[in-house]
């Protein structure tokens, strides 16, 4: 049985449809890339899966349970967490404050700890923080201001927020986009690592280089719909994606 | 939050001063501070809800629901002062419950707009329900506060109350802020959904912020009716309720000092014009002058005029705390 498994997912805006009957499974332990051009969707399928938006039709279903329609923060209790385009974090927090929010879900402390207790956070809290934190490469910058972080660590961070929250299942939204080739590089082996602790990974990204040397499944979308599927060697020479790709292109220009 | 030498320092001596205004000021200081705590309770209390990125204009109207049933219950049913308090806080804390419940979904503009009418519903209610609240005549004739079966007679007495209840109210609000609450709250009022995102039931957390909030201005309100002894429906109308929001951004909203600094400042500086249409236009003045020069309020006065004295004469120095 697949963790994820969406059947007819379609979402409407109006007259226009987002997201049309899309079926995307993915298994446990898998690394899967959902790609496409501008406009194809990827973005509302990510708001689909987490909960921000409901769906106009179709069924999500996690781990063997119906998710479809629960607010995003009862998904994040089952364990699918999501990170965000562009660097959507607490900027006026610290990096370390911004992971302990992460770990919001699995904090064990009551109203009269926080009145009477004079440490702010537990010291365990705070010590798998820092390891988290260690584990992404963050470790030296725990008590920097997120604004003041490079744009680089600044994406990183938005994983290690994802990763306090221990996720069976990680949605990440362009995470090496904007990245140079040494940074981008840094952060798709952070990604396989993270996988190989056993986290299905789920990705939408548009730096090709990236999605083919990591993904082991690619999903393309077009125009709401699902267009491919296939291993990267597979989506990369099929004559429909690059007609989708370039094709797009060409009416634009 | 590293808490230097001198902050801890300045707050003893604060403290010290306030202990022994009873030996040093007259009667009319003491009535004065005593308003001033009430101040900053109310003040201090709408700290939560606007972290978390609701704009409250109707913080009066918690505090009207609180004075109102502390003073009937004790001047009806004779229910000694602590219960009265604590049930005037309690209700105007259900109240907040009942009306942030619903309306707390919508944001910005939307909710602010709820509360402004919602202060003006319950100014209404206190003006014609003339039976129980004796309208606009007043309700007078409030008891005395009492502890433990002793009147609190004297005004030096009743200068300690407010000042025990405010030390209080401000230590609850200080611990929550500096725990993962306040953390969570601060999340929610800098992005939402990346809250939403890890999995903080935002609604709840809103709620509890917005309706810990009315109790404590339930329990200034409560206070506040056995001090002054008189209750005056418009006294708690929408020109409060801005006034609490003022202290707030005049105070400056990036400290928990924030709220106590412009409710202390405003309450004492406008204290020649109580009463008068120029207490209106001195807080616009003031409002104005503190957006316009002074972003950040009050507190971020001293590091700017470090700054400036830092640059006057030629010399940097890094400023030992942020």
């Amino acid at each position: 049985m697949p963790l994820l498994d969406t059947r007819n997912l379609t979402k409407h805006f109006g007259g226009l449809a987002a997201v049309s009957h899309v079926g995307l499974t993915v298994d446990e332990g898998e690394i899967v890339g959902l790609i496409g051009p501008n406009g194809a969707g990827k973005t509302t399928c990510f708001n689909l899966l987490s909960g921000f938006l409901r769906p106009t039709a179709g069924t999500i279903v996690f781990g063997g349970e119906d998710i479809t329609g629960l607010r995003p923060h009862r998904i994040v209790g089952r364990g699918l967490v999501r990170t965000f385009q562009l660097t959507t974090l607490f900027q006026d927090m610290t990096a370390l404050e911004n992971v302990l929010l992460g770990m919001h879900l699995h904090s064990r402390r009551g109203l009269p700890q926080v009145l009477f207790s004079r440490r702010r956070f537990p010291p365990d809290e705070v010590a798998r923080c820092r390891e988290v934190l260690e584990f992404t490469g963050l470790g030296s910058h725990a008590d920097r201001l997120a604004r003041n972080l490079p744009h680089g660590h600044q994406r990183v961070l938005g994983i290690a927020m994802a990763l306090a929250a221990r996720p069976r299942f990680l949605l990440l939204d362009e995470p090496v986009t904007g990245m140079n080739l040494e940074e981008s590089g840094r952060v798709m082996a952070l990604v396989k690592t993270i996988r190989d602790r056993g986290t299905t990974i789920l990705l939408v990204e548009h730096n090709m280089r990236a999605v083919m040397g990591t993904c082991e499944r690619i999903v393309v979308l077009n125009f709401g719909q699902k267009l491919a599927e296939g291993t990267p060697a597979e989506v990369s020479t099929n004559p429909q994606v690059i007609e989708a790709y370039l094709g797009a292109g060409v009416e634009r220009a | 939050m590293p808490r230097s030498a001198g902050t801890a320092a300045a707050l003893i001596v604060v403290l010290a001063l306030l202990l022994s205004l009873p030996f040093v000021g007259g009667d009319y200081y003491l009535y004065l501070f005593a308003l001033v705590f009430t101040n900053i309770i109310l003040s201090a209390s709408l700290r939560p809800s606007l972290t978390c990125g609701q704009l409250n204009i109707g913080h009066s109207a918690f505090m009207c629901i609180g004075a109102y049933t502390s003073a009937l219950l004790a001047k009806n049913l004779g229910v000694p002062f602590e219960v009265s308090l604590l049930c005037g806080a309690v209700l105007a804390a259900a109240v907040g419950l009942a009306i942030g419940y619903p309306s707390l979904r919508l944001r910005g503009v939307y909710f602010a707009m709820v509360t402004v009418a919602f202060v003006e519903a319950v100014r209404l209610i206190a003006s014609i329900w003339v039976p129980l609240t004796r309208g606009n005549a007043g309700l007078s004739g409030v008891p005395k506060p009492t502890l433990l079966g002793t009147t609190l007679a004297t005004r030096t007495s009743q200068y300690y109350l407010a000042l025990f209840l405010m030390l209080v109210v401000l230590l609850v609000l200080y611990k929550l802020e500096h725990s993962r609450l306040g953390l969570i709250w601060k999340s929610i009022g800098m992005v939402d959904t990346l809250a939403q995102s890890l999995g903080v039931n935002v609604a709840n957390y809103t709620l509890l912020a917005f309706s810990l909030g009315c109790f404590f201005a339930g329990v200034a309100g409560a206070f506040y009716a056995h001090f002054i002894r008189f209750l005056f429906p418009p006294e708690f109308g929408f020109l409060l309720a801005t006034n609490i929001l003022i202290y707030n951004f005049v105070g400056g909203r990036g400290h928990f000092a924030g709220p106590i600094v412009g409710a202390a400042f405003l309450s004492l500086l406008s204290e020649p014009f109580r009463g008068s249409p120029y207490e209106t236009i001195f807080f616009s003045i003031v409002m104005l002058a503190t957006i316009l020069f002074l972003p950040g309020g009050l507190i971020m006065l001293p590091g700017k005029l470090a700054g400036l004295w830092r640059s006057a004469s030629g010399t940097y120095a890094p400023s030992g705390h942020a």
